[in-house]
Protein backbone atom coordinates (compact mmCIF):
# COMPACT_ATOMS: atom_id res chain seq x y z
CA UNK A 1 0.00 0.00 0.00
CA UNK A 2 3.07 2.33 0.98
CA UNK A 3 4.67 1.95 -2.74
CA UNK A 4 1.30 2.49 -4.18
CA UNK A 5 0.52 5.63 -2.18
CA UNK A 6 3.96 6.95 -2.92
CA UNK A 7 3.66 6.31 -6.84
CA UNK A 8 0.26 7.94 -6.60
CA UNK A 9 1.85 11.04 -4.80
CA UNK A 10 4.69 10.99 -7.59
CA UNK A 11 3.00 10.95 -10.13
CA UNK A 12 0.80 14.23 -8.78
CA UNK A 13 3.82 15.81 -7.76
CA UNK A 14 4.90 15.32 -11.87
CA UNK A 15 1.41 16.73 -13.30
CA UNK A 16 1.70 19.68 -10.82
CA UNK A 17 5.55 20.41 -11.84
CA UNK A 18 4.43 20.14 -15.94
CA UNK A 19 1.54 22.35 -15.20
CA UNK A 20 3.52 25.09 -13.01
CA UNK A 21 6.10 24.66 -16.30
CA UNK A 22 3.36 25.38 -18.63
CA UNK A 23 1.72 28.02 -16.56
CA UNK A 24 5.33 29.65 -16.53
CA UNK A 25 5.08 29.98 -19.80
CA UNK A 26 4.12 33.47 -20.18
CA UNK A 27 7.66 34.70 -18.96
CA UNK A 28 6.36 35.86 -15.43
CA UNK A 29 8.59 33.00 -13.54
CA UNK A 30 11.62 33.88 -14.12
CA UNK A 31 14.61 36.04 -15.10
CA UNK A 32 15.48 36.59 -18.81
CA UNK A 33 13.42 35.22 -21.59
CA UNK A 34 12.43 31.72 -20.75
CA UNK A 35 12.60 28.84 -22.74
CA UNK A 36 9.84 27.62 -24.60
CA UNK A 37 6.76 25.24 -23.34
CA UNK A 38 7.59 21.27 -23.54
CA UNK A 39 5.53 20.67 -26.63
CA UNK A 40 2.16 20.35 -24.89
CA UNK A 41 1.31 17.21 -26.61
CA UNK A 42 -1.44 14.96 -25.55
CA UNK A 43 -0.03 11.79 -25.95
CA UNK A 44 -2.67 9.14 -24.75
CA UNK A 45 -5.49 7.73 -26.95
CA UNK A 46 -8.67 6.19 -25.42
CA UNK A 47 -8.78 2.09 -26.73
CA UNK A 48 -11.53 -0.19 -26.53
CA UNK A 49 -12.29 -3.94 -26.76
CA UNK A 50 -15.55 -4.58 -28.19
CA UNK A 51 -17.33 -6.22 -31.00
CA UNK A 52 -15.95 -4.45 -33.37
CA UNK A 53 -18.16 -2.48 -36.32
CA UNK A 54 -21.55 -2.94 -36.65
CA UNK A 55 -20.72 -4.07 -40.01
CA UNK A 56 -18.50 -6.57 -39.34
CA UNK A 57 -19.52 -10.27 -37.73
CA UNK A 58 -18.27 -9.02 -34.04
CA UNK A 59 -14.94 -10.08 -32.74
CA UNK A 60 -13.49 -11.04 -29.31
CA UNK A 61 -10.17 -10.02 -27.69
CA UNK A 62 -9.54 -7.36 -30.76
CA UNK A 63 -8.47 -3.84 -29.61
CA UNK A 64 -9.88 -0.55 -30.91
CA UNK A 65 -9.13 2.99 -31.17
CA UNK A 66 -9.91 5.65 -33.42
CA UNK A 67 -7.51 7.89 -35.98
CA UNK A 68 -8.33 11.31 -37.96
CA UNK A 69 -6.82 11.56 -41.01
CA UNK A 70 -6.79 14.24 -43.65
CA UNK A 71 -5.45 15.01 -47.22
CA UNK A 72 -2.02 16.11 -46.73
CA UNK A 73 -1.54 19.77 -46.13
CA UNK A 74 -5.30 20.39 -45.13
CA UNK A 75 -6.82 21.34 -41.64
CA UNK A 76 -10.15 20.77 -43.11
CA UNK A 77 -10.65 17.77 -45.61
CA UNK A 78 -9.89 15.21 -42.25
CA UNK A 79 -12.12 12.46 -41.24
CA UNK A 80 -11.89 10.56 -37.66
CA UNK A 81 -12.68 7.10 -37.96
CA UNK A 82 -13.73 4.54 -35.04
CA UNK A 83 -12.77 0.84 -34.97
CA UNK A 84 -9.16 0.87 -36.40
CA UNK A 85 -7.94 -1.89 -34.45
CA UNK A 86 -4.57 -1.48 -32.84
CA UNK A 87 -2.11 -4.31 -33.95
CA UNK A 88 1.44 -4.71 -32.23
CA UNK A 89 1.82 -7.61 -34.31
CA UNK A 90 2.03 -5.37 -37.63
CA UNK A 91 3.13 -2.14 -39.47
CA UNK A 92 1.11 0.64 -40.43
CA UNK A 93 -1.89 2.19 -41.31
CA UNK A 94 -4.60 0.69 -43.44
CA UNK A 95 -7.56 2.13 -43.42
CA UNK A 96 -11.14 0.19 -45.19
CA UNK A 97 -11.99 2.79 -48.29
CA UNK A 98 -15.95 1.98 -47.77
CA UNK A 99 -15.76 4.33 -44.53
CA UNK A 100 -13.21 6.73 -45.92
CA UNK A 101 -14.96 9.75 -47.06
CA UNK A 102 -11.99 11.53 -48.14
CA UNK A 103 -10.17 11.13 -51.49
CA UNK A 104 -6.48 11.16 -50.65
CA UNK A 105 -3.98 11.23 -53.10
CA UNK A 106 -1.98 7.78 -54.57
CA UNK A 107 1.67 7.99 -53.80
CA UNK A 108 3.22 7.79 -57.55
CA UNK A 109 6.42 5.80 -58.52
CA UNK A 110 9.48 7.69 -60.27
CA UNK A 111 9.20 4.65 -62.84
CA UNK A 112 5.71 5.51 -63.35
CA UNK A 113 2.35 3.83 -62.16
CA UNK A 114 0.70 4.17 -58.94
CA UNK A 115 1.69 1.99 -55.83
CA UNK A 116 -0.50 -0.54 -54.30
CA UNK A 117 0.26 -2.89 -52.18
CA UNK A 118 -0.95 -7.09 -51.68
CA UNK A 119 -1.02 -7.05 -47.63
CA UNK A 120 -0.55 -10.84 -46.25
CA UNK A 121 -2.33 -11.47 -42.90
CA UNK A 122 -2.30 -15.22 -41.95
CA UNK A 123 -6.08 -15.93 -43.43
CA UNK A 124 -5.68 -13.82 -46.11
CA UNK A 125 -5.22 -10.91 -48.04
CA UNK A 126 -5.95 -6.80 -48.46
CA UNK A 127 -5.50 -5.30 -51.70
CA UNK A 128 -5.14 -1.36 -52.10
CA UNK A 129 -3.44 1.94 -53.39
CA UNK A 130 -0.69 3.26 -50.94
CA UNK A 131 -1.89 6.93 -50.67
CA UNK A 132 -0.51 9.11 -48.07
CA UNK A 133 -2.43 11.12 -45.10
CA UNK A 134 -1.42 13.65 -42.39
CA UNK A 135 -2.56 11.59 -39.57
CA UNK A 136 -3.83 12.43 -35.90
CA UNK A 137 -3.76 10.38 -32.70
CA UNK A 138 -4.86 11.79 -29.58
CA UNK A 139 -2.87 15.21 -29.48
CA UNK A 140 -0.02 13.59 -31.99
CA UNK A 141 0.44 13.91 -35.28
CA UNK A 142 2.39 12.49 -38.34
CA UNK A 143 2.55 14.77 -41.60
CA UNK A 144 2.35 12.78 -45.39
CA UNK A 145 2.49 8.94 -44.31
CA UNK A 146 1.90 6.65 -46.77
CA UNK A 147 -1.06 4.81 -45.27
CA UNK A 148 -2.85 1.97 -47.35
CA UNK A 149 -6.52 2.50 -48.78
CA UNK A 150 -7.77 -1.19 -48.34
CA UNK A 151 -10.91 -2.16 -51.35
CA UNK A 152 -10.17 1.36 -53.26
CA UNK A 153 -13.23 0.94 -55.84
CA UNK A 154 -10.10 2.77 -57.92
CA UNK A 155 -8.12 -0.51 -57.45
CA UNK A 156 -10.66 -3.08 -58.54
CA UNK A 157 -7.97 -5.23 -60.48
CA UNK A 158 -6.15 -7.59 -58.16
CA UNK A 159 -2.95 -9.20 -59.41
CA UNK A 160 -2.60 -12.98 -59.76
CA UNK A 161 0.26 -12.63 -57.98
CA UNK A 162 -1.77 -11.06 -55.00
CA UNK A 163 -4.61 -13.56 -55.01
CA UNK A 164 -2.56 -16.31 -55.23
CA UNK A 165 -1.30 -16.01 -52.07
CA UNK A 166 -4.72 -17.60 -50.83
CA UNK A 167 -6.98 -17.01 -48.23
CA UNK A 168 -10.04 -14.75 -47.72
CA UNK A 169 -9.85 -10.89 -49.62
CA UNK A 170 -10.30 -9.00 -46.97
CA UNK A 171 -10.95 -5.57 -48.66
CA UNK A 172 -14.60 -4.85 -46.96
CA UNK A 173 -15.64 -4.19 -43.07
CA UNK A 174 -17.10 -6.93 -43.21
CA UNK A 175 -14.54 -9.49 -44.45
CA UNK A 176 -12.09 -7.13 -42.18
CA UNK A 177 -13.55 -7.49 -39.24
CA UNK A 178 -12.63 -3.33 -38.47
CA UNK A 179 -12.80 -0.41 -39.91
CA UNK A 180 -9.17 -0.24 -40.35
CA UNK A 181 -5.62 -1.39 -38.38
CA UNK A 182 -2.53 0.63 -36.69
CA UNK A 183 0.15 -1.71 -37.14
CA UNK A 184 2.72 -0.52 -33.76
CA UNK A 185 4.83 -3.32 -33.83
CA UNK A 186 8.54 -2.71 -33.05
CA UNK A 187 9.91 -1.97 -36.29
CA UNK A 188 9.54 1.06 -38.41
CA UNK A 189 8.20 -0.70 -42.05
CA UNK A 190 5.77 -3.64 -42.79
CA UNK A 191 9.06 -4.99 -45.41
CA UNK A 192 12.39 -5.25 -44.54
CA UNK A 193 14.29 -5.13 -47.48
CA UNK A 194 11.07 -4.09 -50.29
CA UNK A 195 13.72 -1.10 -51.61
CA UNK A 196 15.85 -3.68 -52.78
CA UNK A 197 13.73 -6.77 -52.97
CA UNK A 198 10.43 -7.82 -54.48
CA UNK A 199 8.00 -9.90 -52.41
CA UNK A 200 4.94 -9.71 -53.47
CA UNK A 201 3.96 -7.25 -51.39
CA UNK A 202 4.20 -3.55 -53.68
CA UNK A 203 2.85 -3.16 -56.90
CA UNK A 204 3.16 -0.39 -59.41
CA UNK A 205 0.16 0.00 -61.19
CA UNK A 206 -0.62 1.24 -64.91
CA UNK A 207 -3.29 -0.57 -66.79
CA UNK A 208 -2.52 -3.63 -65.36
CA UNK A 209 0.11 -4.40 -61.57
CA UNK A 210 3.13 -5.69 -61.36
CA UNK A 211 5.49 -6.51 -58.84
CA UNK A 212 8.24 -3.75 -57.70
CA UNK A 213 10.84 -2.78 -55.52
CA UNK A 214 9.98 0.54 -53.52
CA UNK A 215 12.24 3.52 -51.87
CA UNK A 216 12.08 2.84 -47.81
CA UNK A 217 10.27 6.68 -47.66
CA UNK A 218 7.43 5.17 -49.49
CA UNK A 219 6.85 2.23 -47.91
CA UNK A 220 4.02 1.86 -45.44
CA UNK A 221 5.86 2.87 -42.21
CA UNK A 222 4.58 2.66 -38.11
CA UNK A 223 3.11 5.83 -38.24
CA UNK A 224 4.07 6.32 -34.56
CA UNK A 225 7.67 6.53 -36.16
CA UNK A 226 6.29 9.50 -37.65
CA UNK A 227 4.99 11.50 -34.96
CA UNK A 228 6.66 14.76 -34.16
CA UNK A 229 7.67 13.93 -30.36
CA UNK A 230 6.84 10.67 -28.80
CA UNK A 231 8.00 8.37 -31.62
CA UNK A 232 10.37 5.88 -30.00
CA UNK A 233 7.56 3.47 -29.37
CA UNK A 234 4.21 2.88 -26.99
CA UNK A 235 2.53 1.57 -24.04
CA UNK A 236 -0.50 -0.32 -24.38
CA UNK A 237 -2.09 0.13 -20.72
CA UNK A 238 -5.07 -2.20 -20.09
CA UNK A 239 -7.34 -2.87 -17.00
CA UNK A 240 -7.33 -6.46 -15.40
CA UNK A 241 -10.43 -8.62 -16.53
CA UNK A 242 -12.60 -10.71 -14.83
CA UNK A 243 -11.68 -14.30 -15.48
CA UNK A 244 -15.13 -15.02 -16.93
CA UNK A 245 -14.99 -12.05 -19.23
CA UNK A 246 -16.26 -8.71 -19.33
CA UNK A 247 -17.66 -6.00 -22.52
CA UNK A 248 -16.33 -2.77 -23.43
CA UNK A 249 -12.95 -2.66 -21.59
CA UNK A 250 -11.37 0.35 -21.59
CA UNK A 251 -7.42 1.71 -21.54
CA UNK A 252 -4.88 3.52 -23.05
CA UNK A 253 -2.16 3.81 -25.59
CA UNK A 254 0.22 6.02 -24.65
CA UNK A 255 3.02 7.29 -27.37
CA UNK A 256 6.45 7.82 -26.87
CA UNK A 257 8.64 6.24 -24.05
CA UNK A 258 10.35 8.05 -21.74
CA UNK A 259 9.43 11.37 -23.59
CA UNK A 260 7.00 12.62 -21.09
CA UNK A 261 6.18 12.00 -17.07
CA UNK A 262 3.08 9.79 -18.26
CA UNK A 263 5.26 7.15 -20.31
CA UNK A 264 8.71 7.02 -18.16
CA UNK A 265 10.15 3.32 -18.10
CA UNK A 266 10.10 2.15 -14.42
CA UNK A 267 11.58 -1.64 -13.53
CA UNK A 268 9.30 -3.46 -16.01
CA UNK A 269 10.96 -6.80 -17.45
CA UNK A 270 12.79 -5.68 -20.54
CA UNK A 271 12.66 -8.48 -23.14
CA UNK A 272 14.51 -7.92 -26.20
CA UNK A 273 13.15 -9.40 -29.62
CA UNK A 274 15.02 -10.78 -32.40
CA UNK A 275 14.57 -9.70 -36.24
CA UNK A 276 11.06 -11.23 -36.74
CA UNK A 277 9.88 -9.39 -33.35
CA UNK A 278 9.72 -13.04 -31.96
CA UNK A 279 11.58 -14.16 -28.63
CA UNK A 280 11.63 -17.62 -26.35
CA UNK A 281 8.25 -19.08 -24.74
CA UNK A 282 9.33 -22.18 -22.55
CA UNK A 283 6.21 -23.94 -21.77
CA UNK A 284 5.11 -27.44 -20.76
CA UNK A 285 8.89 -28.55 -21.49
CA UNK A 286 9.65 -26.97 -24.62
CA UNK A 287 11.18 -23.96 -25.74
CA UNK A 288 9.46 -22.34 -28.52
CA UNK A 289 11.77 -19.90 -30.44
CA UNK A 290 9.16 -18.62 -32.91
CA UNK A 291 7.04 -17.05 -30.23
CA UNK A 292 5.42 -13.90 -30.00
CA UNK A 293 3.31 -11.36 -27.75
CA UNK A 294 0.58 -9.80 -29.93
CA UNK A 295 -2.33 -7.69 -29.52
CA UNK A 296 -3.27 -8.74 -32.97
CA UNK A 297 -4.35 -12.70 -31.64
CA UNK A 298 -7.47 -12.89 -30.31
CA UNK A 299 -6.45 -15.61 -27.91
CA UNK A 300 -3.47 -17.77 -25.92
CA UNK A 301 -2.68 -20.03 -28.54
CA UNK A 302 0.07 -22.98 -28.30
CA UNK A 303 -0.12 -26.40 -29.11
CA UNK A 304 -1.25 -29.17 -26.10
CA UNK A 305 -2.63 -32.63 -27.08
CA UNK A 306 -3.11 -32.74 -23.19
CA UNK A 307 -6.16 -29.78 -23.07
CA UNK A 308 -9.15 -30.42 -24.83
CA UNK A 309 -10.74 -28.41 -27.90
CA UNK A 310 -14.34 -27.44 -28.38
CA UNK A 311 -16.93 -29.37 -30.02
CA UNK A 312 -18.69 -27.09 -32.88
CA UNK A 313 -22.40 -26.87 -31.44
CA UNK A 314 -24.76 -28.78 -33.89
CA UNK A 315 -26.32 -25.31 -34.85
CA UNK A 316 -23.04 -24.40 -36.95
CA UNK A 317 -21.54 -27.53 -37.75
CA UNK A 318 -18.17 -25.65 -39.12
CA UNK A 319 -17.84 -23.35 -36.32
CA UNK A 320 -14.12 -22.47 -35.72
CA UNK A 321 -14.68 -22.50 -32.10
CA UNK A 322 -13.09 -26.06 -32.77
CA UNK A 323 -9.51 -24.12 -32.71
CA UNK A 324 -10.06 -22.98 -29.18
CA UNK A 325 -9.81 -24.82 -25.66
CA UNK A 326 -12.58 -26.20 -23.73
CA UNK A 327 -11.64 -27.90 -20.41
CA UNK A 328 -13.73 -29.16 -18.16
CA UNK A 329 -12.16 -27.14 -15.77
CA UNK A 330 -10.11 -23.64 -15.77
CA UNK A 331 -6.42 -24.57 -16.06
CA UNK A 332 -3.82 -22.51 -14.66
CA UNK A 333 -0.72 -23.12 -16.55
CA UNK A 334 3.21 -21.82 -15.69
CA UNK A 335 5.08 -20.12 -18.35
CA UNK A 336 8.30 -18.35 -19.07
CA UNK A 337 9.35 -15.67 -21.79
CA UNK A 338 12.56 -15.19 -22.45
CA UNK A 339 14.14 -12.03 -25.03
CA UNK A 340 17.05 -12.50 -26.78
CA UNK A 341 18.90 -10.39 -24.50
CA UNK A 342 17.92 -13.90 -22.08
CA UNK A 343 15.95 -11.96 -19.53
CA UNK A 344 13.39 -13.88 -18.38
CA UNK A 345 10.06 -13.47 -17.17
CA UNK A 346 9.19 -14.85 -12.74
CA UNK A 347 6.20 -16.21 -11.79
CA UNK A 348 3.95 -15.74 -14.99
CA UNK A 349 0.86 -18.09 -15.65
CA UNK A 350 -1.75 -17.97 -17.32
CA UNK A 351 -5.74 -19.40 -16.98
CA UNK A 352 -7.58 -21.63 -19.61
CA UNK A 353 -10.73 -21.66 -19.67
CA UNK A 354 -13.73 -23.48 -21.70
CA UNK A 355 -14.06 -21.08 -24.27
CA UNK A 356 -17.69 -22.61 -25.32
CA UNK A 357 -18.44 -21.84 -21.48
CA UNK A 358 -17.46 -18.68 -21.47
CA UNK A 359 -19.21 -17.29 -24.50
CA UNK A 360 -22.44 -18.84 -23.48
CA UNK A 361 -22.63 -17.70 -19.96
CA UNK A 362 -21.95 -14.05 -21.39
CA UNK A 363 -23.05 -13.92 -25.09
CA UNK A 364 -22.41 -9.93 -24.79
CA UNK A 365 -18.50 -10.11 -23.50
CA UNK A 366 -15.79 -9.42 -26.01
CA UNK A 367 -13.23 -9.39 -23.46
CA UNK A 368 -11.92 -13.07 -22.32
CA UNK A 369 -8.64 -13.32 -20.83
CA UNK A 370 -8.17 -17.02 -20.32
CA UNK A 371 -9.19 -17.49 -24.04
CA UNK A 372 -6.69 -19.67 -25.23
CA UNK A 373 -6.45 -21.85 -28.39
CA UNK A 374 -5.03 -24.62 -30.76
CA UNK A 375 -1.67 -24.06 -32.76
CA UNK A 376 -0.96 -26.54 -35.64
CA UNK A 377 2.15 -28.93 -34.96
CA UNK A 378 2.91 -27.28 -38.24
CA UNK A 379 3.69 -24.61 -36.47
CA UNK A 380 6.46 -25.91 -34.45
CA UNK A 381 8.08 -23.44 -32.50
CA UNK A 382 5.68 -20.85 -31.80
CA UNK A 383 4.00 -19.68 -28.70
CA UNK A 384 1.64 -17.01 -29.51
CA UNK A 385 0.70 -15.02 -26.81
CA UNK A 386 -2.39 -12.92 -27.81
CA UNK A 387 -4.51 -9.86 -26.37
CA UNK A 388 -4.92 -11.99 -23.13
CA UNK A 389 -1.42 -11.03 -22.18
CA UNK A 390 -1.54 -7.32 -22.40
CA UNK A 391 -5.09 -7.37 -19.70
CA UNK A 392 -3.65 -5.87 -16.38
CA UNK A 393 -0.47 -5.11 -17.28
CA UNK A 394 1.52 -1.64 -19.00
CA UNK A 395 3.17 -2.90 -21.99
CA UNK A 396 5.35 -1.02 -23.75
CA UNK A 397 7.07 -1.29 -26.90
CA UNK A 398 9.62 0.10 -28.33
CA UNK A 399 11.07 0.16 -31.51
CA UNK A 400 14.02 -0.67 -33.50
CA UNK A 401 16.70 1.60 -32.68
CA UNK A 402 14.73 3.21 -29.53
CA UNK A 403 16.87 4.58 -26.56
CA UNK A 404 15.46 4.49 -23.88
CA UNK A 405 16.68 4.31 -20.02
CA UNK A 406 15.94 0.61 -19.96
CA UNK A 407 17.26 -0.43 -23.35
CA UNK A 408 17.19 0.16 -26.64
CA UNK A 409 14.69 -1.48 -29.22
CA UNK A 410 13.19 -3.90 -30.57
CA UNK A 411 12.06 -4.70 -27.10
CA UNK A 412 9.19 -5.13 -25.10
CA UNK A 413 8.53 -4.42 -21.73
CA UNK A 414 6.03 -5.07 -18.55
CA UNK B 1 2.26 -44.53 -88.58
CA UNK B 2 0.52 -41.25 -87.45
CA UNK B 3 2.87 -38.30 -87.27
CA UNK B 4 1.54 -37.53 -83.55
CA UNK B 5 3.70 -40.32 -82.51
CA UNK B 6 6.96 -38.59 -84.17
CA UNK B 7 9.80 -37.79 -81.44
CA UNK B 8 10.66 -35.02 -83.18
CA UNK B 9 7.07 -33.77 -82.62
CA UNK B 10 6.65 -34.64 -79.24
CA UNK B 11 10.01 -33.08 -78.43
CA UNK B 12 8.98 -29.74 -80.52
CA UNK B 13 5.23 -30.27 -78.13
CA UNK B 14 7.44 -30.13 -75.06
CA UNK B 15 9.30 -27.22 -75.83
CA UNK B 16 6.14 -25.30 -76.74
CA UNK B 17 4.67 -26.45 -73.36
CA UNK B 18 7.72 -25.18 -71.45
CA UNK B 19 7.59 -21.65 -73.58
CA UNK B 20 3.78 -21.48 -72.81
CA UNK B 21 4.66 -22.02 -69.43
CA UNK B 22 7.16 -19.35 -69.19
CA UNK B 23 5.04 -16.85 -70.51
CA UNK B 24 2.47 -17.91 -68.78
CA UNK B 25 3.49 -17.64 -65.17
CA UNK B 26 0.22 -18.91 -63.97
CA UNK B 27 -0.50 -22.08 -66.26
CA UNK B 28 -2.53 -24.47 -64.09
CA UNK B 29 0.24 -27.23 -63.25
CA UNK B 30 -0.61 -28.32 -59.52
CA UNK B 31 1.72 -29.67 -56.77
CA UNK B 32 -0.17 -30.97 -54.14
CA UNK B 33 -1.89 -34.66 -55.10
CA UNK B 34 0.38 -34.28 -57.71
CA UNK B 35 3.62 -36.36 -59.10
CA UNK B 36 7.26 -35.02 -58.32
CA UNK B 37 7.98 -33.41 -61.45
CA UNK B 38 5.52 -30.51 -60.63
CA UNK B 39 8.26 -29.60 -58.12
CA UNK B 40 10.52 -28.65 -60.97
CA UNK B 41 7.85 -26.76 -62.02
CA UNK B 42 7.24 -25.30 -59.50
CA UNK B 43 10.77 -24.21 -59.21
CA UNK B 44 10.83 -22.93 -62.97
CA UNK B 45 7.44 -20.74 -62.34
CA UNK B 46 8.43 -19.20 -59.17
CA UNK B 47 12.57 -18.64 -60.47
CA UNK B 48 13.35 -20.47 -57.22
CA UNK B 49 15.92 -23.11 -56.47
CA UNK B 50 15.95 -26.20 -55.09
CA UNK B 51 18.16 -25.63 -51.68
CA UNK B 52 17.99 -29.06 -50.97
CA UNK B 53 16.34 -32.58 -51.62
CA UNK B 54 16.40 -35.20 -48.71
CA UNK B 55 15.01 -38.75 -48.30
CA UNK B 56 13.34 -39.16 -45.03
CA UNK B 57 12.45 -42.21 -43.86
CA UNK B 58 9.08 -43.16 -45.74
CA UNK B 59 9.33 -39.92 -47.82
CA UNK B 60 11.47 -37.18 -49.57
CA UNK B 61 11.56 -33.52 -48.63
CA UNK B 62 12.34 -31.00 -51.71
CA UNK B 63 13.41 -27.69 -49.83
CA UNK B 64 12.63 -24.63 -52.31
CA UNK B 65 14.04 -21.23 -51.99
CA UNK B 66 12.19 -18.47 -53.35
CA UNK B 67 13.63 -15.28 -54.61
CA UNK B 68 11.21 -13.70 -51.65
CA UNK B 69 12.96 -15.08 -49.24
CA UNK B 70 10.68 -17.40 -48.25
CA UNK B 71 11.18 -21.31 -48.49
CA UNK B 72 8.97 -23.64 -49.26
CA UNK B 73 8.86 -27.76 -48.68
CA UNK B 74 7.27 -30.37 -50.97
CA UNK B 75 6.83 -33.38 -48.96
CA UNK B 76 6.67 -36.06 -51.64
CA UNK B 77 5.39 -40.08 -50.92
CA UNK B 78 7.03 -43.40 -52.02
CA UNK B 79 4.51 -43.33 -54.94
CA UNK B 80 5.69 -40.21 -56.29
CA UNK B 81 3.18 -37.78 -55.16
CA UNK B 82 3.30 -34.82 -53.24
CA UNK B 83 1.35 -35.60 -50.01
CA UNK B 84 2.27 -32.07 -48.45
CA UNK B 85 3.46 -28.42 -48.85
CA UNK B 86 4.88 -26.36 -46.38
CA UNK B 87 6.15 -22.81 -46.06
CA UNK B 88 8.29 -20.13 -43.92
CA UNK B 89 9.27 -16.57 -44.27
CA UNK B 90 8.16 -12.86 -45.09
CA UNK B 91 5.32 -13.74 -47.65
CA UNK B 92 3.19 -16.50 -48.46
CA UNK B 93 4.40 -18.65 -51.69
CA UNK B 94 1.98 -18.53 -55.35
CA UNK B 95 -0.48 -21.07 -53.47
CA UNK B 96 -2.41 -21.24 -55.75
CA UNK B 97 0.61 -23.08 -57.90
CA UNK B 98 1.45 -25.10 -54.76
CA UNK B 99 -2.44 -26.32 -53.86
CA UNK B 100 -3.23 -27.02 -56.96
CA UNK B 101 -6.95 -28.26 -56.94
CA UNK B 102 -7.17 -27.57 -53.46
CA UNK B 103 -6.66 -23.64 -53.48
CA UNK B 104 -10.00 -23.02 -53.27
CA UNK B 105 -10.73 -24.55 -50.25
CA UNK B 106 -8.31 -21.57 -48.47
CA UNK B 107 -9.25 -19.21 -50.22
CA UNK B 108 -12.95 -19.57 -49.37
CA UNK B 109 -12.12 -19.80 -45.30
CA UNK B 110 -15.22 -17.80 -43.76
CA UNK B 111 -14.31 -14.98 -41.32
CA UNK B 112 -16.18 -15.27 -37.87
CA UNK B 113 -16.75 -13.98 -34.21
CA UNK B 114 -13.66 -15.73 -33.80
CA UNK B 115 -11.13 -15.29 -36.48
CA UNK B 116 -8.17 -12.91 -36.11
CA UNK B 117 -5.42 -12.40 -38.53
CA UNK B 118 -2.65 -14.89 -37.33
CA UNK B 119 -4.25 -18.34 -37.73
CA UNK B 120 -5.78 -20.57 -40.11
CA UNK B 121 -6.85 -24.35 -39.82
CA UNK B 122 -8.74 -25.68 -42.40
CA UNK B 123 -10.36 -28.94 -43.00
CA UNK B 124 -12.44 -29.83 -45.89
CA UNK B 125 -12.57 -33.29 -47.10
CA UNK B 126 -9.04 -34.84 -47.42
CA UNK B 127 -7.35 -31.56 -47.00
CA UNK B 128 -5.85 -30.03 -43.83
CA UNK B 129 -4.24 -26.57 -43.83
CA UNK B 130 -3.17 -24.25 -41.32
CA UNK B 131 -1.01 -21.13 -40.93
CA UNK B 132 -0.18 -19.14 -38.20
CA UNK B 133 2.14 -16.08 -37.66
CA UNK B 134 2.17 -12.39 -38.25
CA UNK B 135 3.16 -9.74 -40.46
CA UNK B 136 7.02 -10.09 -41.94
CA UNK B 137 6.85 -14.05 -40.49
CA UNK B 138 4.39 -16.40 -41.46
CA UNK B 139 4.44 -20.22 -41.73
CA UNK B 140 1.84 -22.74 -42.74
CA UNK B 141 1.12 -26.14 -44.15
CA UNK B 142 -0.84 -27.89 -46.66
CA UNK B 143 -1.27 -31.82 -46.01
CA UNK B 144 -3.62 -34.29 -47.70
CA UNK B 145 -4.58 -37.04 -44.89
CA UNK B 146 -5.07 -39.94 -47.11
CA UNK B 147 -1.74 -39.31 -48.76
CA UNK B 148 0.10 -39.46 -45.74
CA UNK B 149 2.45 -42.27 -45.89
CA UNK B 150 2.54 -44.64 -43.04
CA UNK B 151 4.21 -44.14 -40.50
CA UNK B 152 4.97 -40.45 -40.83
CA UNK B 153 5.19 -37.88 -37.91
CA UNK B 154 2.92 -35.25 -38.54
CA UNK B 155 4.86 -32.76 -36.53
CA UNK B 156 7.44 -33.31 -39.03
CA UNK B 157 5.65 -31.16 -42.25
CA UNK B 158 6.81 -28.01 -41.57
Amino acid sequence: MVSMRALKMGLCALLCLSAIACGGSDGTSGGGTPPPPPANTANTASVIIDGGPSASSGSVNTLFTSVTVCVPGSTTSCQTIDHIQVDTGSYGLRLLAPVLTLTLPVETLASGGSLAECTQFVDGFSWGPIATADIQIAGETAKSVPVQVIGDSRFTNIPTECSGTGGTEEDTVSTFGANGILGIGPFESDCGDCDTATHGLYFACTTSCTDTTVPDNLQIPNPVTHFAVDNNGTIVVLPSVAAGGASNVMGSLIFGIDTQSDNASGTQTVLTVDDNAELLVMFNGQTFANSFIDSGSNGIFFADSSITTCTAPPSDPTSQIVNFYCPASTLTLPVTIQGMNGTMTNNLTFGVGNAITMLNDNPSFDAFPQLAGTLPAGNAGSFDYGLPFFYGKRVAIAVQGAMTTVGTGPYIAF
Amino acid sequence: MPIFQSNDFKSAALGVAVLIAALLPHVASATLGEPETTVQTDVALAHASIKSSEDRTGYRVHEIQLPSGTVMREFVAPNGNVFAVAWQGPTRPDLRQALGQYFGAFASAPRSKFSDRRHVQIQQGDLVLQSGGHMRALSGRAYLQSAIPSGVNLGDLH
